[in-house]
């Protein structure tokens, strides 16, 4: 598990190298998270999240501990609150995540405001939210498609 | 009993009380990072110089797609980037001509004036290993470290321009804190009207201009240079040009695409040590001429000036 969010939080990091992704990058591991835990039941341990938050914050020169915060929040709130109130329904399933990421994200942002002491171009800000809510949607699509290809395989 | 222990440990470590001590000593090591502390650098460094290999190995086959992706990107405008760049070249020779000549004027005055020679830069080049890709730090980590010689505070350039100036450096690594960063500052100066002024990076594609004195008035497309201020980095390397928001607001946009690094050259002969240079002088505006003319005591209507203001 460890080693699969370390994957993708690179692959996260190297899509700013297109030209698509030049104002900011989409939140991939929230999405994968979200899934992991919504969908398949797999929950990622704390120790794993604060690890690969950890590596993954050296690895891009951000403040030390950000991610691994930003990970353990995002987990503990799709856990606590609001796991028992999603439906299976798409919509639903985006709504939830929607506000999930957003309120965990301004918690994020917030804390960087504090640090820095100084308010970021908003620009790269909405487009990296925005992106991620964009994609949702998108990779759960294919993992529909995909199971469903299996399934059917299978029967 | 013994057996209960290690399901005890697990199901504390998968509890909400974990996770809440683990957001704790995030938020403590997110201060202590701030703090700057040599322990945690010497960490940073050296855990920076154990993972490069491994994201250079992951980041390169993205690379290479995305390389791919702009190919296929240009190759529809081919003709009209033809078009242009024919017309640049003509431009361009024109420019070429008269620099010439200019040049040699220049070294002869130079020589009259007995102008100091400035000093030759020593530069490594490195690889960049990472793509700035966060929202909040923009940093790249480039494949040259402490054995090549490279110290905190240098200027990191490309051919285009000022790129940043290292924050930290390991062994085999040095990471690199682009302009667009929030916590980068430059000393800059306005190429058309010498006003010096202060560059500060949003995270975003412009830079914010502060300290640029009231007087001055900027011009879209005026180009911004280092100024040298407080000797950290040297003067003259090419920032990026001035640009006018809606709101009316004047940005400089930095002329080096930071999403396009491949290689980032480091001055190392530039260090944090020269700012404590004695021999510093302040830096002065380029005046407006006055409307006088060279016949002493005499302005451009011909009457005579006041001389307490010349005493």
């Amino acid at each position: 598990m460890f080693v699969f969010l370390f994957l993708i939080m690179n692959f996260q990091t190297s899509l700013g190298l297109f030209s698509m992704f030049k104002t900011a990058t989409p939140s991939l591991i929230s999405i994968i998270i979200y899934l992991c835990i919504v969908r398949l039941n797999i929950s990622p341990s704390n120790i794993i999240l604060f690890l690969s938050g950890f590596l993954h914050d050296i690895m891009i020169g951000n403040n030390l501990g950000i991610t691994s915060i930003f990970l353990l929040l995002l987990k503990y709130f799709i856990e606590s609150i609001l796991l028992d109130r999603v439906n299976k329904k798409h919509q639903e399933e985006w709504i939830y995540f929607t506000i999930i990421f957003i309120f965990v994200f301004s918690i994020i942002f917030l804390l960087n405001l504090i640090i820095n002491l100084s308010v970021p171009q908003l620009s790269p800000v909405f487009f990296h939210v925005g992106v991620t809510l964009i994609l949702f949607p998108i990779i759960n699509f294919g993992i529909n498609i995909f199971s469903f290809v299996t399934r059917l395989i299978k029967s | 009993m013994v057996s209960s222990k290690p399901s005890r440990l697990k199901s504390f470590k998968g509890g909400k009380n974990f996770n809440f001590i683990l957001v704790v000593l995030c938020l403590t090591l997110v201060f202590l990072g701030k703090l700057d502390l040599i322990a945690i650098r010497n960490i940073k460094g050296f855990l920076s110089d154990f993972l490069a290999p491994i994201t250079f190995a992951l980041n390169k086959p993205v690379k290479e797609i995305a390389g791919v992706f702009e190919d296929v990107k240009s190759a529809g405008s081919l003709r009209e980037e033809n078009i242009r760049l024919k017309s640049e070249v003509r431009k361009l020779r024109v420019i070429n001509s008269k620099t010439s000549s200019q040049e040699l004027e220049l070294l002869e005055l130079r020589q009259l004036l007995k102008v100091l020679p400035e000093r030759k830069n020593k530069i490594i080049t490195g690889r960049a290993i990472t793509a700035p890709g966060g929202v909040f730090a923009n940093t790249v980590l480039i494949n040259a470290g402490e054995d090549y010689g490279i110290k905190v505070g240098q200027p990191a350039i490309s051919s285009l321009g000022l790129v940043g100036y290292v924050v930290n450096v390991s062994l085999k690594t040095s990471r690199i804190l682009l302009l667009i960063d929030i916590n980068s500052m430059i000393p800059v100066y306005l190429t058309n009207s010498n006003w010096p002024a202060v560059v500060q990076g949003q995270s975003g594609k412009l830079l914010k201009i502060k300290f640029l004195s009231s007087k001055a008035e900027p011009i879209e497309g005026e180009a911004v240079q280092t100024s040298g201020h407080g000797e950290r980095l040297p003067s003259g390397i090419n920032v990026g040009k001035i640009v006018k928001s809606f709101s009316g607001k004047y940005y400089v946009k930095p002329t080096v695409d930071f999403h396009r690094l491949t290689y980032v050259s480091i001055i190392t002969n530039k260090n944090s040590q020269a700012f404590a240079s004695k021999n510093f002088q302040g830096f002065a505006p380029l005046q407006k001429p006055e409307s006088t003319i060279n016949l002493k005591g005499l302005n451009l209507s011909g009457k005579r000036k006041i001389e307490s203001v010349e005493d």
